[in-house]
């Protein structure tokens, strides 16, 4: 029976992969995903850890303590100074809730557990340490307290970077919580519709509305047989959908410098079409729309539609309408690449990790991750946002002895009130700082509500960050 | 039969360090508490698994690498065990004792009883009779009514009817010639197998029903003359698992879980993340004996123990394990290859199967790679039904592994077209 033979040994076979396909399993686990899975808060090994180990503690870029453990009666005990103004930032670590933000992302730095390689495992096993690293953030504590200040009653985030090396000097979401209630809170902030756990800057995606006009003009900037003028009547119509213009009557004849500074919406649908969805989708990409930002909390991606777009889609995504979403950290880094002659750095929050004993174990620096435009056109646009500060929608930004470049952005979503936007940097000579204001469901335009929140940022962060 | 290249000697002097080096391990963890039953585990292990082996060698002259093999798992099983919770991994070595009688037990009835390809009415209605005792005296543990629990002791009889299942597959298939007079007798076979599945599947004994399914279908590729039925069984196995997922709560939870734990971390997923959770602590050492957590880990000391050996020992005890248990097939399909008597080579496949295939299950299911069900892992996990029904498996395969004559009754019986059933 020589069929018999074969049908046996082919069930060894079988049965032999199975083995060899779950050692490779395990093998790949342990690699490429055992790391993340350890992390997971519900993993109660991280909290014996915890028991024995002093936990690091957080400061700002100035040194000021944000959040530190105390040993008490054997026992370690976490303490946040700040109560919600670093909630979505430091975040947590409690036993009952788990970790978040900073907490659970640089678990393993602030308690000194290094099982990088084999080698140190051992180490870790023969001689456990017990006191945690400390983060210094790049964060500046007071403009922190401004931005949050700024943004109070209201729904939305702010971020404030510097251009030029990426480093985060405030990073806000409303509503938060207070971090220091959490035993008390936890059931109405779990429930909160308002989601008041989301960190809006990074993790919310809203329709970048007018402020995407950046963008677009970078596009058409691309395409210089784009670069006449044209005549606005305050509407066009793009397979029959109306698009309107705030100002009524239209603005008359438009170069794209005063199309950008106006805000004219005619004027960047109707260029769109000549455009074409190719260039702007590919423009939008060069500034990280569609790709992860690296960075040292995770980020949501933002979001330009993908495949053949009709003329209506493309109208409305050259408006940052339709489908086009984007997160307010990416609009930071927008306006960022703008300053910056074209180059995009990559974002940083933790600046420094340091042992106890104040050695630096390691650094962060940023590093150019996007090349967005070149230098030439970022500098054109440079100079047209200096115009909607200027003479446009973005007047209320304007500082005295400052020159500020921005853009506001009203954008139209699914609630019926209009999200705020407004996008910029200063001073526009040797940009310092750049900014992302976004007002959730605000109802006014970006240019009444949210320019005057960077302006008094921007304000305060040039006088009082150590740059 | 099977030639050694090797003695057996040397290994077994290897398993011997294994095992005075493990347990000086433990010895030093657990330094505050050794007691009198420290000592009676430690130099009972060694003694029992070394005299067994030694005694082994002296009476068959089968394949003697298999029980070598069967000990070291046994080793790493209980050290592990004892150390999660000693009086468990006491009264584990007191199992295995008896386990390892059982194994003489059995080979010893196997190898001078002869007829037993001739009984498969009686193996069929033992099955019937102890499925129909689960329904009526059984209690439910760990979701699943599949213990009887007579006084303090209880037992799960899964564990025998496995073993009838495969004494039935190998009565049916090496008396092809006998049962070709009833006509339909392939059809009869299949459905009495799948009433076996389907009763388990009643008694929520996911794990178990997969392994039927698994040796069945096996055996049945490699015997069975009309290759539609493969087919069919495997039709059969993909419209059962959608009814079942639409019909039944529990397998719909086992494979929700499977393809997201992480949603139902909390509560359904809890098992099965815990158990990844110690895999990915463990890393490639282990955090070393008696330093990592399995206290964490739910049910560690018998369906997730592998986790727990592997946050322990390491991901290379782990893969060591795997390789023992891929060793331990392959020398069980080598045995049946080499066995000239058709009843006892289907014995040692269904015997091979059922170890690849319990193991494969288990395994796959605490790394997540197959859906969880709960079943033991063989010769490591603790519990008493399991370890014994391991131990008859392994006797039968001993006896399988050495030169068997092919019973003149059944060349007789088919001679004089005799029908005894």
């Amino acid at each position: 029976m020589k069929s018999e033979i074969r049908r046996i040994i082919l069930v060894l076979i079988v049965i032999c992969l199975s083995f060899v396909g779950i050692i490779g399993y395990m093998s790949y686990f342990q690699v490429f995903e055992a790391e993340s899975v350890k992390m997971n808060s519900y993993n109660k090994r991280l909290w014996i850890n915890e028991e024995n180990i002093l936990r690091g503690s957080i400061a700002d870029r100035k040194g000021r303590i944000l959040a530190y453990s105390e040993k008490q009666d054997n026992q370690m005990k976490r303490f946040y100074k700040y109560g919600s103004l670093y909630s979505h930032i430091i975040g947590y670590s409690y036993r009952e809730y788990g970790k978040a933000g900073l907490e659970l992302i640089y678990n393993n730095q602030l308690l000194n557990i290094n099982e990088n390689s084999a080698i140190d495992e051992l180490i870790n096993i023969v001689a456990p340490n017990t006191i945690g690293n400390n983060l210094e953030l790049t964060i500046d504590h007071g403009t922190q307290e401004k931005a949050r200040a700024l943004l109070s009653g209201k729904k939305g985030a702010i971020v404030a970077m510097n251009p030029k090396n990426g480093e985060i000097y405030a990073m806000v979401s409303l509503p938060d919580f207070n971090v220091t209630s959490l035993k008390d809170d936890w059931g109405t902030i779990s429930e909160d519709a308002n989601s008041p756990l989301l960190n809006r800057a990074t993790q919310g995606l809203y329709p970048p509305g007018s402020s995407f006009k950046v963008i677009t003009s970078a596009a058409i900037l691309k395409n210089q047989a784009l670069s006449n003028d044209y005549k606005c009547t305050g509407t066009t119509t793009i397979n029959g959908y109306v698009f309107k213009d705030y100002q009524e009557g239209g603005h008359g004849n438009l170069n794209l410098s005063q199309a950008l500074a106006q805000s004219c919406n005619t004027y960047f649908t109707t260029k769109s079409l000549e455009l074409g969805g190719e260039l702007l989708r590919n423009t939008a990409e060069d500034f990280m729309f569609n790709k992860s930002i690296p960075f040292d909390m995770p980020v949501k991606i933002s979001s330009f539609p993908s495949g053949k777009l009709g003329d209506t889609d493309l109208a409305a995504s050259a408006i940052g309408q339709g489908k086009v979403l984007a997160t307010p950290l990416n609009m930071v880094m927008v306006a960022s690449s703008i300053a910056n002659n074209g180059e995009m750095v990559r974002p940083v929050l933790v600046k420094k990790i340091l042992s106890s004993d104040g050695k630096v174990i390691k650094l962060n620096r940023s590093e150019t991750i996007s090349q967005a435009v070149d230098s030439l056109k970022a500098n054109e646009i440079k100079e047209m946002m200096v115009g909607v500060i200027r003479e446009g929608t973005g007047k209320k930004a304007s500082i005295r002895n400052v020159q500020v470049a921005g853009k506001t952005g009203t954008a139209e979503n699914a609630s019926g009130k209009s999200h705020a936007w407004f996008i910029g940097f200063a001073p526009v000579s040797d940009p310092k700082i750049a900014i992302s204001v976004v007002l959730e469901e605000e109802g006014s335009t970006g240019g009444t509500s949210a320019a005057p929140i960077a302006r008094d940022l921007i304000i305060y962060g040039l006088n009082n960050i150590n740059f | 039969m099977l030639k050694n290249g090797v003695s057996p000697k040397s290994p077994r002097n290897l398993l011997f360090l294994f095992e005075v080096l493990s347990l000086f391990l433990l010895f030093i963890y657990q330094w505050e508490s050794v007691n009198r039953y420290t000592y009676i585990t430690g130099i009972g292990l060694i003694f029992i698994i070394y005299i067994s082996n030694l005694i082994l060698n002296r009476i068959s002259k089968g394949d003697n690498y298999i029980f070598l093999i069967v000990t070291m798992l046994i080793s790493i099983g209980v050290i592990m065990i004892y150390r999660i919770d000693s009086e468990l991994g006491v009264k584990q070595l007191i199992w295995l004792s008896f386990g390892i009688f059982i194994f003489y037990l059995t080979y010893f009835t196997l190898r001078f009883i002869r007829g037993w390809q001739k009984w498969i009415t009686l193996y069929i209605g033992v099955a019937y009779i102890l499925f129909i005792l689960t329904f009526i005296l059984g209690t439910r543990k760990y979701g699943a009514i599949n213990w009887i629990q007579i006084g303090s002791f209880s037992f799960q009889p899964a564990e025998i009817t496995k073993i009838l299942l495969i004494f039935i597959l190998a009565s049916y298939y090496s008396n092809t010639e006998k049962f070709k007079k009833y006509k339909n007798a392939k059809y009869y076979i299949m459905l009495i197998v799948y009433s076996f599945i389907g009763l388990l599947f009643l008694q929520k004994d996911l794990g178990t029903a997969l392994i039927f399914y698994g040796i069945f279908v096996a055996i049945q590729f490699i015997y069975e003359e009309d290759r539609r039925l493969i087919l069919y069984n495997l039709g059969l196995f993909a419209i059962g698992g959608i009814i079942g997922y639409g019909l039944f709560d529990h397998v719909k939870v086992r494979i929700l879980t499977w393809i997201d734990p992480w949603s139902y971390i909390d509560n359904k997923g809890y098992q099965i993340t815990q158990s990844l959770f110690a895999i990915a602590e463990g890393g490639f050492f282990g955090t070393g004996l008696g330093l990592g957590h399995p206290e964490f880990i739910p049910l560690a000391y018998t369906d997730f123990i592998f986790p727990a050996i592997c946050e322990e020992m390491g991901l290379f005890a782990g893969i060591g394990i795997i390789m023992l248990f891929l060793i331990l097939v392959y020398r069980g399909f080598k045995i049946a290859l080499s066995q000239i008597n058709p009843f006892f080579r289907i014995l040692a496949l269904g015997v091979s199967i059922l170890f690849g295939v319990q193991s494969i299950i288990i395994l796959g299911g605490v790394l997540k790679v197959l859906p969880l069900t709960g079943i033991t892992l063989p010769f490591v996990s603790y519990g008493g039904s399991s370890v014994l029904s391991s131990f008859i498996v392994l006797g039968i395969l001993q006896v399988a592994s050495e030169d068997l004559p092919i019973d003149e009754d059944l060349k007789l019986e088919e001679e004089n077209n005799e029908i005894r059933d």
